[in-house]
């Protein structure tokens, strides 16, 4: 009896330590933070009024909350005029044009980490390659020569070299290692996309597109410019068009040109096999086998009570749209399904310039 | 056009009739002042004097005058930057300051920097709050501040020399000279301000990395009596600005602001029995350039030109009527690295009628037409009562159609101006009661304005922003004054409190207008005794809201002000003060994320000879 009785206990106490020490097993990950499985839309906010902000939106669309990095870091101001944001790892790197820096938080629970302040002249947009940021600047804005894509090395978060660019970098793409700059042309207006090597740091190539590449798409292997066109107040109004580049040659293969010099289509993505942009308030999609471009809507906001479409971006089978209104109050995020149809409205933070999805 | 022909058959009548009317020799009212209008025509709403005791003893800028002695709410970009007025709700642009009777308001933007300007340089600053439209033109919406030089022809010399330091490394160093006999007049001065401006933002480890400024005003005034029929006068100011612009708690700035502003006005004045002519031409010139890194020789500007010529004739009727005409042709000439070479040319005609029905009863009338090749201009009137039935109540009741002409960047901006831009129209009522009983006053103000076309620049569903006639306005509130001005042997106490509540709304989004207050008050408590005094200034701004939906705000603050100052009896004429401002230390901000200083101090020192 005694020996069965110490075995019992034996027996109970291995069971207990060992399911002290085993979390493996049927028991759920713990989540990464509260901001896990949605989506960061960035908040400009106003030029000069420190007022950018990041509200989040969960991908089952039952979540949403506003400011959240303030909410999290009281006493940390997020800047002023944000741009981009990128990820890398567990961190976000949010660029803040006017305040001159980026501010980079755990991405999941958007804690503070700290901040990049040197060497940011009107910093735009940011992509990663080959383990560094590379974020374009304009310099300073007037002028048109100093213009370049600052590399950060992310172990220091210190701007290791920069490199010089034509005039007004913008949107900024990695891919195989190579990044894509377009060139919107900062004040001026631009019709060039630079080719960056990562491994040499250099501007390999520059590719002629359409005036004012606004967005860039990696499709199939090629590369995807949506040109603007020169808008209204240029000193010539010009016509968009979407350039596909075969990025072994780095040249235009096939362009398709917009109709008319007053349609300037902004926000290319691509999703499920179809190409996506807007013009105005109007949502297009077409095939990217397709050479003409399609001449009916998608989708058009105004009915739902958008005014624009400043933002845009498709993902998990939903169409985002943010509308900044009349850029001095809360903008609106907009989610529609693939045909169309509104899910969800929501009230952000001021001018909704983008969705980064985590 | 039937209204324009009306008014120059009247002006013409009357220049007829002031010629054949030269035979007696009895003189009128001196003129002192050029805005020779101002006082004769502001019977029926509320003209608040600031005389030269009350602009010593504060800081320089016009903004730290009037923000605690006026009913006008600032929006100050931080301390010495960019700070722009609004009366009753509504805009900077709406608001118009006259400098000797010539509207300044920039040609480009539309408004006047307030901390541009040297409150010393001037002998007397008017507020004039409600439309003024009629007799200063655009912008007279809300309200107007009027700068005069008074040159009087009475025998005097006096030096003054003031020199003041304080918080921040600000120096500031004026010379007055007033000259004159009863042949000649002279009025002299120059200040200059400089300041590092680098203060703490409170409860942060951040200061004001890029505030420093310097400005440079400079003011010769001069008239000549020729007899005693005809004088000659002349102003002269000429402004030397180099600001850094402040940046935010959000982000630093590197910029600079400079500006370069001249202003000269030469009038004839004649005075032939019952007429008093005044004949003015006026050439201002501004000129500004801003540059993104101070550090880097790249940058925008923009210039506007103004000249003016005017022919303001009065005709006293009788003891109970005057009539006051005015024919003026003002060409503007703007360009600049964003607005292309245009000009406008405007002629304006106006008529202006006090009449004394019986002692205790006047009205006042005013129309004014424009013409111009570049929008339609509307018919403008004024209409103004006042009664006072006792020697202690009065009461005022004044309504006014107003405008604002579109500026050249509204017009012009390359690109994206706006050439089809009509005025802004405003019409207004207001009723007032002023009690005034043994040094102690009370007033209360009612308005109301309803504001048509108003200008807004905004975005497309493209997000291309440019300015359309879009906007509707009404503005409603109430303004309450009280003073007190008493005397007792050698003690003096001045109190006075200004408090108003405004709503002012955008018509289609039904929501108050971004920085404006719904409460605003000021209180000031000044005693002194023989040769030493001391003074209080308080100021409660309430609310504002940052976004046009009102979801955004900032919260309201209070700040006070105290100061001492004596008088040297051996040296009569040395005086030195010495002022605490926010001696609270309270952390506030004026526009969101631009923190304003907190407790800092100003030695004043003020010698005559």
């Amino acid at each position: 009896m005694n020996i069965i009785k110490k075995s019992f206990l034996f027996l109970a106490f291995t069971v207990l330590l060992s399911s002290c020490s085993d979390e493996s097993g049927p028991i759920a990950p713990l989540p990464l933070g509260a901001y896990e499985n949605g989506v960061l839309i960035l908040n400009q906010g106003n030029f000069g009024s420190g007022n950018a902000a990041i509200s989040y939106l969960s991908n089952d669309l039952n979540t949403f909350q506003n400011n959240i990095f303030s909410l999290v870091n009281p006493t940390v101001i997020l800047g002023d005029t944000a741009q981009d944001i990128g990820f890398f790892n567990d961190l976000v790197y949010v660029v803040l044009n006017v305040s001159n820096k980026i501010q980079i938080a755990n991405r999941y629970t958007l804690k503070n980490v700290g901040s990049i302040t040197a060497g940011l002249t009107n910093p735009r947009y940011i992509a990663f390659a080959n383990g560094k940021a590379y974020v374009t600047c304009w310099g300073n804005g007037s002028s048109a020569t100093d213009d370049y894509v600052a590399v950060i090395n992310l172990t220091t978060n210190v701007v290791s070299s920069t490199i010089p660019v034509i005039e007004g970098p913008e949107r900024i793409l990695e891919f195989n290692g190579k990044l894509y700059v377009a060139h919107k042309g900062g004040y001026n207006y631009g019709n060039r996309v630079s080719v960056i090597n990562s491994a040499t740091n250099t501007v390999s190539a520059t590719i002629l597109v359409g005036d004012v590449p606004e967005s860039l798409r990696i499709i199939n292997q090629s590369l995807y410019v949506l040109c603007s066109g020169n808008p209204f107040y240029a000193p010539s109004e010009t016509a968009g068009n979407l350039a596909k580049i075969d990025i072994n040659t780095n040249t235009v293969s096939s362009s398709i040109a917009f109709p008319s010099t007053t349609m300037h289509p902004l926000n290319l993505d691509f999703y499920n096999n179809l190409i996506y942009y807007t013009i105005n308030e109007k949502v297009f999609r077409l095939s990217p086998t397709s050479t003409t471009l399609s001449t009916t809507p998608l989708l058009t906001t105004t009915a739902q009570g958008a005014y624009g479409i400043y933002s845009f971006k498709v993902q998990n089978d939903k169409i985002y749209l943010g509308d900044a209104g009349d850029y001095i109050s809360n903008g609106k995020v907009q989610v529609y399904s693939l045909s169309g149809a509104l899910l969800n409205t929501r009230t952000v933070g001021i001018s909704p310039s983008g969705f980064y999805f985590n | 056009m039937t209204i324009k022909n009306l008014v120059f058959s009247v002006l013409l009548f009357l220049g007829a009739f002031s010629f054949a009317q030269s035979t007696l020799v009895t003189q009128i009212e001196p003129v002192v002042i050029a805005d020779n209008v101002l006082r004769k025509f502001s019977n029926s709403q509320r003209l608040v004097t600031l005389n030269d005791s009350i602009i010593s003893k504060n800081q320089p800028t016009l903004t730290a005058l009037l923000n605690f002695n006026a009913p006008i709410y600032f929006k100050e970009n931080g301390l010495g930057m960019i700070a722009s007025p609004s009366f009753r709700g509504t805009t900077a642009q709406q608001t118009v300051v006259v400098w000797n009777g010539i509207n300044i308001n920039s040609q480009l933007s539309g408004q006047t920097d307030f901390n541009l300007i040297n409150a010393s340089s001037f002998s007397s600053i008017a507020v004039r709050a409600g439309g003024g439209s009629v007799i200063y033109g655009s912008s007279a919406i809300g309200g107007s501040v009027h700068l005069n030089n008074e040159l009087k022809f009475k025998n005097q010399f006096n030096n003054e020399i003031q020199y003041n330091f304080g918080s921040f490394s600000t120096n500031g160093l004026n010379y007055k000279l007033l000259l004159a006999t009863n042949k000649f007049s002279l009025d002299f001065s120059i200040n200059n301000v400089a300041s590092k401006n680098d203060y703490e933002y409170l409860d942060t480890e951040q200061k004001n990395q890029n505030g420093a400024f310097q400005n440079t005003n400079f003011n010769l005034n001069f008239g000549y009596k020729l007899n005693n029929f005809n004088q000659f006068k002349i102003y002269n100011q000429t402004v030397d600005s180099n600001r850094n612009l402040s940046g935010t708690l959000a982000a630093d700035s590197k910029s600079n602001y400079k500006d370069f502003v001249t202003r000269t006005l030469i009038e004839w004045i004649s005075t032939q029995n019952k007429f008093t002519s005044v004949l003015k031409f006026a050439y201002l010139s501004e000129n500004y350039k801003y540059f993104e890194d101070k550090d880097f020789n790249v940058f925008s500007d923009g210039k506007a030109t103004n000249f003016i010529s005017r022919f303001d004739l009065t005709y006293k009727v009788n003891s109970k009527i005057v009539i006051n005409s005015i024919v003026d042709y003002t060409k503007t000439v703007g360009f600049g690295t964003n607005i292309t070479q245009n000009q406008r040319t405007v002629f304006a005609s106006l008529l202006l009628l006090k009449h004394q029905i019986f002692s205790k009863l006047l009205y006042e009338v005013g129309i004014r037409k424009e013409a111009t090749s570049n929008y339609e201009s509307p018919f403008l009137y004024s209409f103004g009562l006042n009664f006072k039935p006792f020697t202690w109540y009065s009461f005022r009741a004044n309504t006014s159609r107003n405008f604002r002409i579109p500026t050249f960047n509204d017009l012009y901006w390359q690109g994206l101006g706006n050439r089809n831009l009509n005025p802004e129209i405003a019409n207004q009522v207001e009723i007032g009661h002023d009690f005034l009983l043994k040094g102690l006053s009370f007033s209360m103000t009612a308005f109301a304005i309803k504001i048509h076309n108003m200008i807004q620049w905004s975005p497309n569903s493209g997000g291309v922003w440019t300015p359309n006639n879009v906007k509707n306005v009404l503005s409603k509130g109430v303004e309450l004054n009280f003073g007190l001005d008493k005397k007792y042997k050698n003690h003096h106490l001045l109190l006075n409190s200004n408090y108003s509540y405004t709503l002012s709304q955008d018509q289609f989004l039904q929501k108050q207008l971004i920085y404006v207050p719904f409460r605003r008050g000021t209180f000031s408590a000044a005693y002194s005794y023989k040769n030493i005094g001391i003074f209080y200034q308080f100021l409660f701004n309430g609310l504002v809201y940052t976004s046009s939906d009102n979801e955004n705000s900032l919260k309201s603050f209070k700040v006070s002000n105290i100061g001492v100052d004596f008088k040297i009896d051996q040296i009569k004429s040395l005086k030195i003060g010495f002022q605490i401002n926010n001696f609270l230390n309270q952390n506030y901000q004026n526009v969101a994320n631009r923190p304003m200083p907190g407790r800092n101090y100003n030695l004043t020192t003020n010698f005559k000879f």
